[in-house]
């Protein structure tokens, strides 16, 4: 029998979703895989019987986080789906501003009337058991993820920098083009995109297990960076990474 | 030597371009660097260029290459075969082609890897004498700046003209296919391609302040100094940028790549690096360079010392990609040499150049990357993480395998994973297999069912030497999952007892319930000709146990044994070796009668991948077992 499947978003833009939405030809082969259950943004069918649960956003609620758990509660296989929801992603950024200012500058006057809390990863709230790195996450690695869970192994992950994708498709390094990188810190397993496109990483994949930030700092500011947009450099998509240290 | 005026240069590329037959590949300006590349006309080509990005062995080791396809469930295929164009690589620099030779011969030492030599030999090598040289560049020191072999064609820029020196027969007919006008050389033309190339080193803007001879020793004195590894490694990334980009990196990684209908895939190699985390991890978690500064140590080891060990030639050309790709420069090996000469002179330590060993390369059969087709006949689980897989040859062949020696084991769309064989040779028909259920495959094995099929590489490594242990008293000392290698030898022993002395095993778990083989060892314990004792480390109360508490070294004093006709057979973790060894030491046990076989990430089982090296040593195929006496004093082995 096929797996079924079922896709939930939190606080995030659905990007990761419009991915698979546009995965053409392969999305018919995926089908033939497994089942959809719910898929708020291509089907207005829903269902809460389902073995693979794809989550996208981040948890900024309280009250969100039941209906994580009800998810969890639900499914065999969790996985995270996008920055937002596998490392925090930018809504992570506002956690260095107080939330009362941060709901301020969003709601105004209204503000009283929206609550929210530090934004944070999906596993921050239940245990996830696969992530789809990216911000959007890429068409290839989704594929590649869930056909690993139907292979019944556990997805790999890169533990190592973007720069060792750089380096294997011959860019010229962001840095000698005048630009700022954190491809240093990255996780890979993007295929340095965004690099080789000839701008740079930023970070969106998340920290590897074990970064040398103060080394690649240092190399921001070698490379002429002021010392607080090297830092501003780590808080756009580490913010949840970093507070946690 | 002939003459080629730049006009007809031109033209000459051009027709190599119009001839559909060939892949013409030469240097062209990528930003403000250059790069290999596929040339569209001669116009693109930049022979005045300084160092490129990446060297050219990315054409016979890709960054990305298939080695096997399948059909899941079904059969293993070789990959389709390659594009049978011959390739044309144009401007490639003296230092880079002494990196080819070098690859040349690891990748043809003991096992030949077909897919890089099928590649090799499709080419035609032009290469040229540098115009420019990177700041980065030490190849004059490393005696890489010039070349007078190893190339098809050599030009040297003499202004208004190429002259072309020819390397080989098949660089010879190229040129007489495709190169118009040409001239022979004048004595004036030959002296000047002389003058060119001694004005090569004259560009070098690096200083190695001593002889690279002294490197290999060098480094042997300051395999210790950790103070020294962690200054230089402080501000190391870890992103591997130094070892991707150099010329004579070999290491790959394989991964199994399943398409979407999960009906079939194929298994990919992929450029690897010592200097990222998990290069020396095994499935069970251990890491065994887990810090920076020893992965930054392995670096220059494995160019300078080990490579030497091994093939009698510092594996580094002085091209410096690996300098000037460093982010937080850290990676110029000239500094870091310097550095350690400095403080090698202060501490007055005296370096002597070794003599280079003698080497003969031993090169042999293709490598077989294809697995053979074999069935699961019969699964029997042991522990909750252990089952005993007895696993048949599809084509009914036996296995033909040595006790100690392991396979690379196949599972269809997950990948492979090197796993100890279990039973004797003496058992016919099918091999025995206990595994843990750790890693991706050998989770999915564990899920396998009696009848599916797997695939098999080898019997791989070096395994105990049967012969040699005749007439010999025998102590086994099995730690966990040891227990599963050394009971190929031990039944084997068991199957021919009269031709050994005493049998002895200590056997040592955490617990009672991971013990392995419990059946095989009630039967053990009312044999009279064995010994046996088993111990765990602890026993809970839920559970029953009369035997011996404690790790497995409390067994020792509690057995007799002659030290001069005893050997001790050891496996098991890690952490296990140093304790054991240190106690049979005590009973005075001689070093060279201690048996060990020792654990590493075995990927490719044939020495190439890099992933099981300890020091020169590679344990797939140097190993896994080993004689304490000749690994003794190998750093990183215990």
């Amino acid at each position: 029998m096929k797996p079924k499947v079922a896709f939930f978003d939190f606080a995030g833009c659905e990007g990761d979703q419009l991915q698979i939405a546009n995965l053409e030809e392969d999305i018919l082969t995926l089908l033939g895989q497994v089942e959809v259950v719910s898929f708020r943004e291509v089907m207005k069918e829903h269902s809460d019987n389902y073995d693979i649960a794809f989550i996208e956003g981040s948890c900024t609620r309280l009250q969100d986080e039941d209906r994580l758990k009800q998810i969890r509660k639900n499914a065999k296989i969790v996985v995270a789906i996008g920055s937002c929801a596998t490392i925090g992603g930018i809504n992570s950024l506002r956690n260095y501003k107080e939330i009362d200012d941060v709901k301020k500058a969003v709601y105004g006057e209204n503000a009283r009337l929206f609550d929210t809390y530090t934004a944070r990863p999906i596993d921050a709230v239940i245990p996830v058991d696969a992530y789809v790195h990216g911000c959007p996450m890429t068409k290839e690695e989704f594929l590649s993820v869930v056909k690993s869970l139907l292979m019944g192994k556990k997805p790999e992950i890169p533990n190592y920098p973007v720069c060792v994708e750089c380096k294997k498709n011959e860019n010229v390094c962001a840095f000698e083009r005048g630009q700022y990188c954190v491809g240093t810190v990255t996780r890979a397993g993007c295929n340095s995109c965004c690099v080789n496109e000839g701008t740079i990483c930023w970070g969106c994949r998340g920290l590897i297990d074990n970064p040398n930030e103060n080394s690649e700092k240092e190399v921001l500011m070698k490379y002429g960076l002021s010392i607080d947009d090297a830092i501003n450099k780590f808080k756009l998509y580490f913010g949840w990474q970093e507070r946690r240290k | 030597m002939r003459i080629i005026t730049k006009e007809n240069f031109t033209d000459f590329i051009n027709a190599l371009i119009d001839d559909d037959s060939l892949n013409v590949i030469g240097v062209k300006s990528k930003g403000e660097k250059f790069a290999f590349d596929p040339l569209n006309s001669a116009d693109e080509l930049r022979l005045d260029y300084d160092v490129t990005l990446l060297p050219p062995k990315k054409y016979f080791f890709p960054q990305r290459e298939t080695l096997v396809t399948y059909n899941i469930g079904k059969s293993f295929s070789a990959r389709e075969s390659p594009d049978p164009n011959q390739t044309v690589i144009v401007g490639v620099h003296p230092y880079d082609i002494v990196a080819l030779l070098h690859m040349d011969e690891i990748f043809s030492e003991t096992k030949s890897d077909p897919y890089y030599f099928e590649k090799r030999k499709s080419s035609v090598i032009i290469g040229v004498n540098m115009q420019s040289m990177s700041k980065w560049c030490f190849a004059p020191y490393m005696g890489a700046d010039t070349i007078e072999y190893g190339y098809d064609l050599m030009l040297t820029d003499l202004g208004n003209r190429y002259a072309i020196a020819i390397g080989s027969q098949k660089g010879e007919q190229l040129l007489d296919k495709y190169a118009k006008g040409l001239t022979n050389a004048l004595a004036r033309d030959i002296q000047m391609v002389g003058q060119k190339k001694r004005e090569v080193a004259a560009m070098c803007k690096q200083k190695l302040d001593f002889s690279p001879d002294l490197i290999p020793e060098m480094l042997s004195n300051f395999y210790g100094e950790s103070a020294f590894w962690e200054k230089h490694s402080e501000k190391c990334l870890a992103c591997g940028s130094c070892v991707l980009v150099c010329p004579t990196c070999y290491c790959f990684d394989v991964k199994d790549n399943p398409d979407l209908t999960l009906q079939q895939g194929e298994r990919v190699r992929t450029w690897d690096g010592c200097l990222l985390e998990d290069f020396a991890k095994i499935a069970s978690g251990e890491n065994f360079r887990a810090t920076r500064p020893t992965r930054y140590r392995h670096r220059y080891f494995k160019k300078g010392k080990y490579l030497f060990d091994r093939f009698g030639f510092i594996s580094c050309v002085g091209c410096g990609r690996c300098g000037s790709n460093c982010l937080p420069d850290i990676a110029n090996p000239v500094s870091l040499l310097n550095d350690m000469y400095r403080e090698a002179q202060q501490s007055g330590l005296e370096i002597t150049a070794p003599t280079a060993p003698d080497i003969k390369i031993q090169t042999g059969t293709d490598i077989d990357y294809v697995p053979r087709l074999a069935t699961v006949i019969k699964k029997q689980p042991m522990t909750s993480m252990e089952t005993l897989f007895e696993i048949k040859l599809d084509d009914d062949s036996e296995l033909g395998h040595n006790p100690g020696q392991f396979v690379e084991v196949s599972v269809f769309g997950v990948g492979e994973a090197p796993i100890s064989i279990s039973s004797p040779p003496t058992k016919k028909g099918s091999f025995e297999l206990c595994v843990r259920r750790l890693g991706n495959v050998t989770t999915k094995m564990h899920a396998l069912k009696e009848g599916d099929k797997v695939g098999i590489r080898g019997p791989f490594g070096h395994g105990f030497d049967t012969e040699q242990l005749k007439g010999k008293d025998l102590l086994f000392v099995a730690g966990g999952l040891g227990l599963a290698p050394l009971r190929s030898l031990f039944n084997y022993v068991l199957d021919n007892r009269k031709d050994y002395g005493k049998v002895t095993l200590l056997y040592g778990c955490k617990e009672p319930r991971e013990l392995l083989f419990s059946d095989e060892l009630v039967a053990l314990s009312r044999r009279d000709d064995v010994e046996f004792k088993p111990t765990v480390d602890r026993c809970p109360e839920s559970e029953i146990w009369s035997a011996n508490v404690g790790v497995i070294t409390t067994l020792i004093p509690q057995i007799e044994f002659n030290p001069e006709s005893v050997y001790a057979i050891i496996c098991g973790p890690p952490i296990m070796y140093k304790f054991v060894i240190a106690d049979l030491k005590k009973r005075s046990v001689p070093d060279d009668h201690i048996l060990m076989s020792l654990e590493r990430r075995m990927k490719c089982g044939v020495g190439k991948c890099g992933h099981c090296q300890i020091n020169h040593i590679y344990v797939c195929k140097d190993g896994p077992v080993f004689n304490y006496a000749k690994i003794k004093g190998v750093p990183e082995a215990l």
